[in-house]
């Protein structure tokens, strides 16, 4: 098996050279034979030709450094990469994307150009410092840097390719100083180079080809969401996004734009202002959960839509979501991330706004394929998953009954003993059930009398959700009543349809608090005047009776 | 001046006020090197460091007038008078900011009391079936291959709990930060000193299965009754305890969390 996968890998890797696994909608006559005159193409196809007998000099050949790379491999890496690095160890199944096949010697970040071999600082820098937005983890903490370097010469030891010629990186000049004009510069690049295609007009991963996107391993695969760096799996510089987009992704859609450089299409100033774009799409600094939402305290209309730029000035808390992994059947590949939600009330009514970024509005008939490829990739684990598309859901829960007691309903929906009251979203159709959980999946709705309104809306690859409900519920024993001052745990659920998500195969958050705010009361003000009106008039005091004093003093020694 | 720094320095009330300097200096240095120092205790030590100085000053009657001095000076003297308004402007304004401070709106999560590591109940159900914590061993441990258990233990490890535990056996992997507690690491010292059954407990009974004062509603921990057998739960402890390098804690062995 290993043998056969192997064998495959390196007719995969002299394919994917010669241009068959670039950018699906870029297939320029230029490009195919710009990496058809590659030498090193060449020489990928004559090992292609001999790889068994190469695999079995792999077996005997490895270098002292590489034994001792085996050991701490089979130690720490072999679980998910597998025994014969094919990618395809015990834990393979349960991650998207897949562990890396180090049989193709295809690597994602490199300094080196497309279809190169990395370098073996390369190998060393994702071992080190891991692939953010995946399940590959910083190891210069637990691995010694000699262990780490035996690492490198051990996962080399997976490909013959690596018996050429070290390869070198490539020139990357220097960054130009940032500035309005570059940005905008930037973003025209963007489009004339339709990274949007994939990622999306404002960035957000949603473009028209993301249902055809595969790996070389056939895999579905997510074009990065470029509003989220923290979630970049070679880190979020600026120099780190150009270097890939000098490099391109091997074995993912993402091409090189090196060869649009070399052709004059774009100079190599435009493409750093490309990367400089890029990063101006996240925030400077990555998002940090709190844990307490707070609903400021507005004395104007409340916001009347997802839409309203009144909710522009309030602030975001970012909640991280990640797969609901705990009951069965789990869900190993979420797409919902983080939910980033914003809160105000008037005294009587709550207003919230949910945002989360997603890539369709589900079902969307052009997402089948990328179902199909998604129920392939996950058929081992918990039972198969639905091959119909569901609607994209957002159910936010407290518990049924609010008290001072530290004691909660369970995070996962609440059971029997302690129920949850849920608001539950669902796009298609667009419609929201207000209602009690008795755990995960056993929803009983309220029926008659409900009280939470809604407004969605889908733009740019990201749903904004805006609830409102009166403070004081009707009906206190299926509601419970908000009220300003107290922390009401909150949490959030999500599920993208076109993903083959569910209820129960979905993005789970833990609990938060929400804090409504209460009217400032009056002794906040009140308190430090009477404060200074207290020392003030001690001070006086205090000074008035010493120069007094000082008067008697000086009278008697007159007298 | 350096005349006149040392009768500045030589008079009892500035040696005062720079004695209160050197005493919050102090409580400030001791916050940056260990833990910081919380406001009440701050207030509390300068208190103490206040009465230790009038008492100092007031030692001899000599020194208790000169320190009196200049306040005296300040509170009658015409030439003064202009310093006097500004302290009676300054001072109360301060008292003011300070008070507002306290009394401020402010909001944050109550702390979470919880008990990470609550006694384990007598006897637990495993699937139906009743099973004593105290007496519970490994049965592995006295069966079989031990390098067998552990890498069966591993592909349990990396198909069930590697997304929150973590590849490094950190308590770190790639959904602990959905999490809130976050998952426990497993390479601190934490389970040496737990016993094996007590693990099991934990892995079978999951975050429902905890006490009260373990904050059941709160742990992402599933009940792993429901997706392992009692072989699969032994051989992952195998593979915890061989991985890290640590030992379980054990009934009657010295060095290792001593007797129960």
């Amino acid at each position: 098996m290993g043998m056969s996968r192997a064998m495959t890998g390196d007719g995969g890797r002299s394919r994917a050279m010669t241009g068959d696994g670039a950018h699906p909608d870029r297939t320029s006559p230029d490009v195919a034979r710009h990496r058809l005159s590659s030498p090193v193409c060449w020489l990928a196809a004559l090992s292609a030709l001999s790889a068994t007998s190469m695999l079995r000099a792999q077996e005997t050949q490895l270098s002292e450094s590489a034994q001792r790379g085996k050991v701490v491999y089979d130690k720490w890496c072999m679980e998910c990469h597998g025994e014969t690095g094919a990618g395809d160890g015990a834990a393979a199944a349960f991650m998207l994307p897949r562990p890396r096949d180090f049989t193709r010697a295809s690597y994602q970040i490199r300094t080196t150009a497309s279809g190169e071999l990395p370098t073996d600082a390369d190998m060393r820098q994702i071992i080190d410092n891991g692939m953010p937005g995946t399940a590959m983890p910083a190891w210069g903490t637990k691995l010694g840097e000699g262990e780490r370097n035996d690492l490198v010469a051990y996962l080399k030891s997976f490909s013959t390719f690596f018996e050429a010629d070290a390869p070198t990186p490539i020139e990357m000049g220097r960054q130009p100083g940032r500035s309005a004009e570059g940005l905008a510069e930037g973003r025209a690049t963007f489009e004339k180079l339709e990274c949007f295609k994939c990622h999306g007009d404002a960035g957000s991963g949603n473009g028209p080809s993301g249902p055809t996107l595969r790996d070389d391993w056939d895999f579905p695969i997510r074009a990065a969401d470029l509003t989220q760096s923290w979630t970049f799996n070679g880190g979020s510089t600026v120099g780190d996004i150009y270097r890939r987009l000098r490099t391109g992704l091997d074995g993912t859609p993402m091409p090189s734009f090196s060869d649009v450089i070399d052709a004059q299409v774009i100079t190599d100033e435009q493409l750093w202002r490309v990367a400089q774009y890029v990063r101006s799409l996240s925030p400077e600094e990555p998002p940090r959960p709190r844990d307490v939402v707070r609903a400021r305290l507005v004395t104007g209309p409340l916001p009347d839509g997802p839409a309203d730029s009144a909710w522009d000035g309030v602030e975001q808390y970012y909640i991280p979501l990640v797969g609901q992994i705990i009951q069965k059947p789990r869900w190993f590949a979420p797409i919902v991330e983080a939910v980033w939600v914003q809160a105000v009330h008037d005294g009587s009514t709550l207003a919230l706004r949910v945002t989360w970024h997603d890539r369709s509005s589900s079902p969307d008939p052009e997402w089948d394929e990328w179902l199909a490829a998604m129920a392939a990739a996950a058929t081992d684990v918990d039972g198969p998953l639905d091959a119909v598309q569901g609607p994209d859901r957002l159910t936010i829960q407290f518990p049924g009954r609010l008290s001072g007691d530290v004691e909660r309903p369970y995070f996962l929906g609440g059971d029997r003993q302690r129920p949850v009251y849920l608001w539950r979203w669902s796009s298609a159709p667009d419609a929201l059930d207000e209602g009690a959980g008795a755990g995960f999946g056993r929803f009983t709705p309220r029926g008659e009398g409900g009280q939470v309104t809604h407004q969605a809306r889908y733009d740019e690859g990201r749903w904004q959700l805006q609830l409102t409900r009166p403070l004081s519920s009707s009906d206190s024993t299926r509601a419970p009543s908000f009220a300003p001052g107290i922390l009401v745990p909150i949490a959030f659920f999500a599920a993208d349809g076109s993903n083959g998500e569910s209820e129960a195969r979905g993005a789970i958050s833990a609990w938060y608090g929400l804090y409504l705010d209460v009217p400032t009361p009056p002794r906040v003000f009140v308190l430090p005047v009477v404060a200074m009106v207290l020392t003030a008039g001690f001070g006086v005091f205090v000074v008035w009776r010493a120069q007094r004093r000082e008067s008697g003093r000086s009278t008697s020694e007159e007298s | 001046m350096s005349r006149r720094l040392r009768e500045t320095l030589g008079h009892p009330f500035w040696q005062a006020v720079l004695l209160m300097l050197a005493a919050y200096l102090v409580i400030v240095i001791i916050g940056w090197v260990s833990a910081p120092v919380p406001r009440t205790v701050v207030i509390q030590y300068m208190l103490s460091a206040l009465v230790g100085v009038l008492i100092f000053v007031s030692d001899n009657e000599q020194r208790w007038s000169r320190f009196k001095e200049p306040i005296q000076r300040t509170l009658v003297e015409p030439e003064r008078r202009r310093l006097r308004g500004a302290l009676l402007v300054l001072v109360p304004a301060l008292v003011g900011f300070v008070t507002f401070q306290q009394v401020r709106p402010t909001v944050s999560a109550p702390a979470a009391l919880r008990s990470v590591h609550p006694a384990s109940p007598v006897r637990i159900t495993f699937r139906g079936k009743a099973m004593e914590l105290a007496t519970l061993e490994n049965s592995l441990r006295a069966s079989g291959d031990l390098a067998e258990h552990y890498a069966a233990g591993k592909r349990v490890y990396y198909q069930n709990c590697l997304p929150c535990h973590g590849d490094l056996l950190d308590g770190r992997g790639h959904f602990a930060h959905g999490f809130n507690p976050t998952p426990l690491p497993f390479d601190g010292s934490t389970i040496a000193q737990l016993r094996e059954s007590f693990v099991f407990w934990r892995i079978a009974k999951g975050g429902p299965g905890l006490p009260r004062e373990g904050a059941p509603w709160n742990s992402a921990m599933p009940v792993w009754e429901d997706f392992l057998t009692q072989e699969e739960i032994w051989q992952v402890i195998i593979f915890l305890y061989e991985q890290t390098g640590l030992n379980p804690r054990r009934l009657g062995v010295e060095g290792e969390g001593g007797h129960e």
